[in-house]
C-alpha cells in the first residue's frame, strides 16, 4: 500500500514538471510564431507596396515613350501577314527606322 | 468519517475495515486530481489557437477601417491596391513646446493649418491628434528625424492606384478609411468584397477582375489626346465595348480624373462623358431610326420621299446638302439625310419610334456597376416635329455608353447587350440576351455601316482601315445652351464596328466642341474629325484585341 502511495505521488510529481514544461514549451513557441507572423505581416506589407510601384512603373503612359525611343511602334495592319504569305516568303521589312 | 474514526483511537470493529476504504479514499483522490490533470491538458490543445488570435488583436490597436481587394484589369495588370502607409499623430500630453512642434510640422507639410496645428498640439486634454494620414516611408523618415517626443506613427491601410488617371471615372474612390465613395470602389463594398479590417491588416480576397484592358485604355486615350490637340476641342471621349458580351474594354473621357485626387471628382469639367453625361448624339441616332424601318418591313433600296424640305408647324428640316430627288434607304444613310430620317419616322409612327427606343434601352437610365446612370432627357409627348427630331438624335439626350449598348445589339446579329465593366468569364459561354432586332435588319445594318465607309461618298469614308474592315456612321450634333443650340459648336461622333462581316466589337468616339482646321478643309463636321480618329484609334487596338486582319 504505501509502495503505491509513494508511486502515486512520484507520478504526480513528475507530471507536474512535465505540465510545466510543456507550458513553458508552448509559451516560447507561441513567442517565436508571434515573432513570425509579424515577419510575414511586414513582408505581405513590402509586397503589397513592391506590386503597387512596380505596376506603376509599368503603366502604358511611361513605357509608350521609352519603347519609342529603342525604335518600337503600335502594331498595324502592315505588320501583320496572314498564314499564307508566311509559306511564300513574301515578307516585308517594317518600315520602321531607328532614326 | 475517517478522520473522526482516527480520532476515536483503536476501535476492534473499526481497525480491519478502515484501511481499506482509506486507501481507496486516496486512490479516488489521485484519480481525480490526474483526470483533472488531464482535462486541463486536453482544453489547452484545444483553446491554444484562439488563445493566441486573441493575443494578437489586442496587440495592434483597432481602428474601422477596410481591407480592399485588389481591382486588376482583364490581363490582370494592378489597377488599384492596398498599401501600409505610416500615419502621424501626436500626443499633446508629450508635447513639450506646441509652437515649436507646430511650426517645425508645417515645414515638412505646408498643406496643413499652422494655426489649427498649434491649437489642437497644445491641447492638453487630449491625448490623440492626427497630423497628417498616409505618409511616404520617406517622409515618415523625415519627420522622426525632427526628433520631437509625443510625435508618433501607426500603420494605417490606404488605396493607392498604379495606373493614375487611366480609368479613374470607373475604379471612382475611396475615403480617409478606405470605404468606397464611388464606382468600382463602392460597388465592391455593395457586394461585400471588401472586408472590416483591425489595424493595418491587407486584405486576403481575391482581386476584382474588371472588363477594361490597360492598354485598349491607353491607346484610346492617347489618341483622344491627339485628336483634342488636332481639332482644338474642348474635351473628348471614347469607348469600345463587345458586342456580345457587353463587356466594355476600353472608356475614356477627357480631360480625366485621378482616383488618388479627391478635388478631381468635383470638377464638373472633368465628369465621364460616357456614363455620366448625357448628350443628344445626332445623326448617329439614324442607325436607330434606319434599323426600325428595315424592322418595318422595308429593304435597303426602297425608296423615301426627300425631294422636299419636311414642314412641321414652324419648322422646315431641310438636309446639309439635298439632292433634291427621293433617295433609298441606303442612301438616307450614307448621305446622312435629316429629311430623309425624319419621313422613316413618320411612316413609323410615333407609338412604334417610342416603342423602338424603349426596346433599346434608349428611354430609361442605364444601370450598371460603376452608376445607377442619368435618365435621359427626352420629350414629354411625341408629335409630328419630335418625331422628326428624334429620327436624327435631337430632342433626346442619353448618356454615350447607353447608345454604344443599343449599337451593339444592332451589330452583333438582334440581340440585347447589357453593358458591364466586370470581365466575364472567358470559358464560360456567352448568354445572349433577348432579341431586338430580327438577324436580317442587323445583317443590313452591318452592310449599310460598311458601305457609308467604303462608298467615295460616305460620311464615314475617313475611318477606314485597310484590314479591318470598319463600319460606322458618323453625327455632328449641334450643342445644346441656353435659349436654343450653337451653330459653331457641336458635337462631333462616330459609332464604329468592326470587322463588319461579323462584328466583334463597337466603338463610340465623341469631339467636344472641334474647331475648323486646315487638315479638315476648315469643316467641323464629324466626317472630318471624329472619323479619322476612329480609324487611327481601330488600328492601334485591333491587334492589341486579337482581331485578325484580313489579307489586303
Amino acid at each position: 500500500m504505501r509502495i503505491l502511495n509513494v508511486v502515486a505521488v512520484l507520478l504526480a510529481l513528475s507530471s507536474a514538471f512535465l505540465l510545466y514544461g510543456l507550458n513553458y514549451d508552448t509559451r516560447m513557441i507561441e513567442r517565436s510564431l508571434h515573432v513570425r507572423e509579424r515577419e510575414a505581416e511586414r513582408a505581405r506589407a513590402d509586397i503589397a507596396v513592391l506590386r503597387a510601384e512596380r505596376a506603376h512603373l509599368a503603366r502604358p503612359e511611361r513605357i509608350e515613350p521609352l519603347a519609342r525611343r529603342l525604335g518600337l511602334e503600335p502594331l498595324s495592319a502592315r505588320h501583320l501577314l496572314p498564314g499564307p504569305g508566311l509559306a511564300a516568303g513574301n515578307i516585308t521589312t517594317s518600315s520602321t527606322s531607328v532614326r | 468519517m475517517s478522520v473522526a474514526a482516527r480520532i476515536a483511537g483503536p476501535d476492534l470493529h473499526e481497525t480491519s475495515v478502515a484501511p481499506r476504504s482509506r486507501s481507496r479514499m486516496l486512490a479516488l483522490v489521485i484519480a481525480l486530481a490526474f483526470a483533472a490533470v488531464g482535462g486541463q491538458l486536453v482544453r489547452l490543445a484545444w483553446q491554444n489557437e484562439d488563445a493566441s488570435t486573441i493575443r494578437v488583436s489586442m496587440m495592434s490597436s483597432p481602428a474601422n477601417t477596410l481591407a480592399r481587394p485588389d481591382i486588376v484589369d482583364r490581363n490582370g495588370r494592378l489597377l488599384a491596391t492596398d498599401v501600409q502607409m505610416p500615419s502621424l499623430y501626436a500626443d499633446p500630453l508629450l508635447i513639450q513646446d506646441a509652437d515649436e512642434a507646430a511650426e517645425r510640422l508645417v515645414r515638412l507639410f505646408p498643406q496643413i493649418d499652422v494655426r489649427e496645428l498649434r491649437q489642437s498640439l497644445a491641447d492638453k486634454s487630449r491625448r490623440f491628434v492626427w497630423v497628417r494620414r498616409g505618409l511616404s516611408p520617406a517622409m515618415a523618415q523625415r519627420v522622426h528625424n525632427l526628433g520631437i517626443p509625443g510625435l508618433l506613427f501607426v500603420d494605417e491601410i490606404r488605396r493607392t492606384y498604379p495606373a493614375g488617371r487611366l480609368g479613374g471615372h470607373i475604379l471612382g474612390r475611396v475615403d480617409i478609411d478606405n470605404r468606397g465613395t464611388g464606382g468600382i470602389e463602392r460597388y465592391i463594398d455593395e457586394i461585400g468584397a471588401s472586408e472590416a479590417a483591425v489595424g493595418a491588416r491587407l486584405s486576403a480576397r481575391a482581386p476584382v477582375r474588371l472588363s477594361l484592358d490597360l492598354g485598349v485604355m491607353h491607346a484610346l486615350d492617347e489618341e483622344l489626346a491627339g485628336a483634342m490637340v488636332r481639332y482644338e476641342a474642348a474635351g473628348a471621349a471614347g469607348l469600345v465595348m463587345d458586342v456580345l458580351t457587353g463587356e466594355v474594354v476600353a472608356s475614356v473621357s477627357r480631360p480625366g480624373v485621378d482616383p488618388a485626387v479627391y478635388e478631381d471628382a468635383l470638377d464638373p469639367s472633368r465628369i465621364d462623358r460616357i456614363a455620366a453625361g448625357t448628350y443628344e448624339l445626332g445623326s448617329i441616332m439614324k442607325l436607330v431610326t434606319v434599323a426600325m424601318a428595315l424592322e418595318m418591313g422595308r429593304s435597303l433600296d426602297s425608296m423615301v420621299d426627300t425631294a422636299e424640305p419636311l414642314k412641321a408647324g414652324r419648322f422646315t428640316i431641310e438636309d446639309l446638302h439635298p439632292l433634291g430627288r427621293p433617295m433609298s434607304v441606303s442612301e438616307v444613310f450614307i448621305h446622312s439625310s435629316n429629311v430623309g430620317a425624319g419621313q422613316l419616322a413618320l411612316s413609323a409612327g410615333a407609338a412604334t419610334q417610342k416603342a423602338f427606343l424603349q426596346k433599346l434601352g434608349l428611354w430609361s437610365a442605364l444601370k450598371t456597376e460603376v452608376s445607377s446612370g442619368p435618365a435621359p432627357q427626352k420629350p414629354q409627348q411625341i408629335g409630328r416635329i419630335e418625331q422628326i427630331t428624334l429620327s436624327f438624335g435631337h430632342g433626346l439626350a442619353t448618356t454615350p455608353l447607353q447608345f454604344a449598348a443599343a449599337s451593339a445589339a444592332l451589330m452583333n446579329g438582334g440581340t440585347r447587350v447589357t453593358p458591364t465593366f466586370m470581365a466575364l468569364d472567358g470559358e464560360a459561354p456567352v448568354v445572349r440576351g433577348e432579341r431586338v432586332v430580327s438577324a436580317r435588319t442587323s445583317a443590313l445594318l452591318r452592310e449599310v455601316m460598311r458601305r457609308n465607309v467604303t462608298d467615295p461618298a460616305g460620311t464615314g469614308r475617313r475611318a477606314d482601315v485597310p484590314g479591318f474592315e470598319v463600319g460606322g456612321k458618323t453625327g455632328t450634333a449641334e450643342m445644346a445652351a441656353k435659349g436654343g443650340y450653337r451653330k459653331k459648336s457641336v458635337l462631333a461622333s462616330f459609332i464604329g464596328t468592326f470587322p463588319s462581316s461579323e462584328p466583334r466589337y463597337v466603338t463610340l468616339i465623341l469631339l467636344f466642341e472641334p474647331k475648323g482646321q486646315d487638315v479638315t478643309g476648315g469643316e467641323i463636321t464629324a466626317g472630318r474629325n471624329a472619323a479619322p480618329t476612329t480609324a487611327r484609334i481601330i488600328e492601334r487596338i485591333a491587334p492589341l484585341l486579337g482581331v485578325p486582319a484580313k489579307s489586303l
